[in-house]
């Protein structure tokens, strides 16, 4: 499927290359592994094991692709080859027509399946939303995001929970919105999300007509524990002494004297600094179990951004895609026009981005912009080593 | 009693009519806004404004809701019960905790257990241990018959039983659990018992002493062979009057403080014997 592409800075990369020859050893690496460990399971000695189980699919998922690459390579040199033939030479020049696109597209694929990927790429995910600038419109504007990421996990059929919203004095806006989504991997397909989001239109707000432009900061945290470990697991990953707990309650004797319904709890995380407060639940207990959640998840993010950024030093290039610039892109609803910043692509049709249907193709083209840049930047890293 | 500043009602009735109302037994805006989610998310909207009239005369909001968390239980609450306090669900936690190393099938026993709180979440945790649960209150007994169903916990049973008859117990338990009245009758009377509580909730499971202490070690620590126990205290003399009951050649007791660093139980464990975990409880 292609995607019709508008006032975007960069034309499709029509001419095709080959996979680099280092690369491709890896997807030759991977196919023999494949080979063996079919050769194991089809034994049946262990029985069924749930590890070698996804290890098969991931493997396979990845040389699917490879040998799909491999055939369409050399039926495109075969027509290539025809090229030199002088009877057969319009033919074969309109058969390659149809047939290079779908191999640049399985080439993005299997550089995208050769790279490693994300650690927390299989981890479900934490989303928090808060207005950024603009007052009452940003408020608006960060519930307007938090519908589109709702609706998108409904349209994917992804489990969420509200872990917390707290609505501003009008309610027609959020202060601040925390939601988990239980689907394994959502962690993957929202990262890109993180980030200042800016929208440009005329507010309900406003009485004049005028434009007004205001943002919403977005960050997506990785969920690090597992749904089916016990609701304390979050809690028990850390040292004793490593978090404070402050229960809020007034002083006085407590015990039966009292039978208040404050709940609230924060976590102070000692030697990061890091606080987390929860109070939606009435229950203490549940309130600390999700608080230990955010907690967690806070730190994964932190530990994957101080590392992302040692990395990035080693390298000369400075390109990142997930780095955290002041926007990442713009929602202008006069011009029904969306553009993600990083990746310089547009789409005209906000009201199904913002519903969450289409976000889908937005996620795609930045998935694509980070397997390129890894790409080139693992290539670089390669022939050096040579 | 507090009087709440005019312009506080006013900037409450600004967000919401109900608003006001919460103020009285909720003091601050944020806590009130906090009660009227939860009034909102509970009840249907014809019950909203009945709701917080009687919150606003002091009912406790456990009362007007039906229930009150428990761990990962939801207790259902009715008048003439005690309602579970989270200093109890965060000891009953640790308790668990602890009780989770030992391997063997465990025979627990609560008295004054009130709405089945503390039985119900051990039963819960702690699946291949029998629990036992003895309130002297029939109602007490109907509601904590009425949780077991509604969490559907097999291995608690209760019946009804006095602390203060020499032959409450017949069986032998590994360990007693029990939440005894202990506020004085001065404090009763006085401001440090909170409204709502002197009003509204049953002062049978409210007011008592040290003659519980008594009762809880003579007819029931000593006469199951128990090598562990737990109890809820208000005031330190409540943990010695306790300890100087006890042979202190077989036992070992500590004194509990709550996370809001209150003295809140006194566990004891008999030495040497597998309850010496209990010390780990902090």
């Amino acid at each position: 499927m292609r995607f019709q592409r508008f006032n975007s800075d960069f034309t499709e990369p029509e001419e095709f290359k080959e996979i680099h020859p280092t690369l491709l050893k890896r997807a030759e690496i991977l196919s023999k592994e494949l080979h063996e460990l079919e050769v194991e399971i089809s034994k049946g000695t262990g029985g069924f094991d749930i590890n070698q189980q996804t290890k098969f699919s991931n493997l396979s998922s990845v040389v699917d692709v490879y040998d799909d690459y491999s055939k369409k390579l050399s039926s495109y040199k075969e027509l290539q080859s025809l090229l030199e033939d002088e009877s057969l030479k319009e033919e074969a020049a309109l058969e390659i027509e149809t047939c290079l696109p779908v191999l640049v597209n399985v080439t993005e694929k299997l550089k995208a399946k050769l790279l490693p990927p994300h650690p927390f790429a299989d981890k479900p995910s934490i989303l928090e939303l808060r207005p950024g600038v603009g007052g009452v419109e940003a408020m608006i504007f960060a519930n307007d995001l938090l519908n589109m990421y709702t609706g998108y996990a409904s349209s994917n059929r992804w489990k969420y929970s509200l872990i917390s919203k707290t609505l501003n004095q009008s309610g027609n806006g959020i202060l601040e919105a925390i939601v988990s989504i239980e689907e394994p991997g959502s962690y993957d397909r929202l990262r890109f999300e993180s980030g200042v989001h800016r929208v440009q239109r005329i507010p309900e707000t406003e009485s004049k007509g005028r434009t007004q432009t205001s943002t919403a900061a977005v960050v997506v945290l990785p969920q690090m524990s597992d749904k089916l470990l016990p609701e304390d697991a979050d809690e028990r990953s850390f040292a004793q002494g490593e978090v404070r707990i402050d229960v809020m309650r007034a002083s006085g004797k407590g015990g039966q004297h009292v039978n208040t319904t404050e709940s609230a709890v924060r976590l102070t995380h000692i030697p990061s600094g890091i606080v987390v407060s929860m109070q939606d639940e009435r229950s203490q207990h549940k309130n600390k179990a999700k608080a230990f959640t955010i907690l967690r998840a806070r730190l994964a993010e932190r530990e994957r951004q101080v590392h992302e950024e040692e990395e990035r030093k080693k390298r000369t290039d400075q390109v990142s895609s997930t780095d955290r610039s002041d926007k990442i892109r713009t929602y202008n609803f006069p011009q029904n026009r969306i553009t993600d910043h990083r990746c310089g692509y547009s789409v005209h049709d906000v009201d199904s981005i913002m519903s969450g249907e289409k976000l889908d193709q937005l996620i795609d083209e930045l998935h694509k912009h980070e397997s390129q840049i890894k790409s080139k930047n693992l290539l670089e890293e390669l022939e050096k080593g040579l | 009693m507090v009087r709440i500043p005019t312009n506080l009602i006013l900037r409450a009735r600004k967000k919401s009519s109900l608003l006001p109302l919460l103020l009285k037994p909720c003091k601050t805006i944020d806590s009130a806004e906090q009660e009227l989610r939860w009034i909102q998310n509970e009840l249907p909207q014809n019950q909203w404004l009945k709701a917080c009239y009687l919150r606003s005369n002091n009912v406790p909001l456990q009362y007007i809701l039906g229930s009150q968390p428990f761990g990962d239980l939801n207790i259902k609450c009715k008048k003439d019960v005690l309602i579970p306090r989270w200093e109890t669900e965060e000891y009953t936690l640790k308790l668990v905790d602890q009780l989770r190393s030992i391997k063997e099938s465990l025979k627990i026993i609560d008295i004054c257990t009130g709405t089945g709180c503390i039985p119900l979440l051990l039963g819960s945790k702690l699946k291949n241990s029998s629990v036992k649960g003895i309130d002297v209150s029939e109602k007490a007994i109907l509601l904590s018959n009425e949780n077991k169903v509604l969490n559907s916990i097999p291995n608690v049973e209760f019946r009804s039983g006095d602390v203060f008859d020499a032959n409450i117990v017949q069986e032998k338990y590994d360990i007693v659990v029990s939440n005894p009245p202990y506020i004085s009758a001065d404090d009763f009377k006085s401001s440090s018992t909170e409204i709502s509580v002197r009003l509204y909730e049953p002062k049978l499971a409210l007011v008592g002493g040290n003659e519980f202490y008594t009762a809880l070690v003579n007819n029931v620590l000593l006469s199951t062979d128990a090598e562990g126990f737990l109890f809820e205290i208000g005031y330190t003399h409540q943990y010695k009057h306790t300890r100087n009951l006890l042979n202190l050649n077989q036992w070992n007791t500590c004194l509990y403080f709550d996370s809001a660093g209150n003295a809140r139980a006194i566990i004891g464990w008999k030495k040497g014997s597998k309850m010496q975990i209990l010390e780990n409880i902090r």
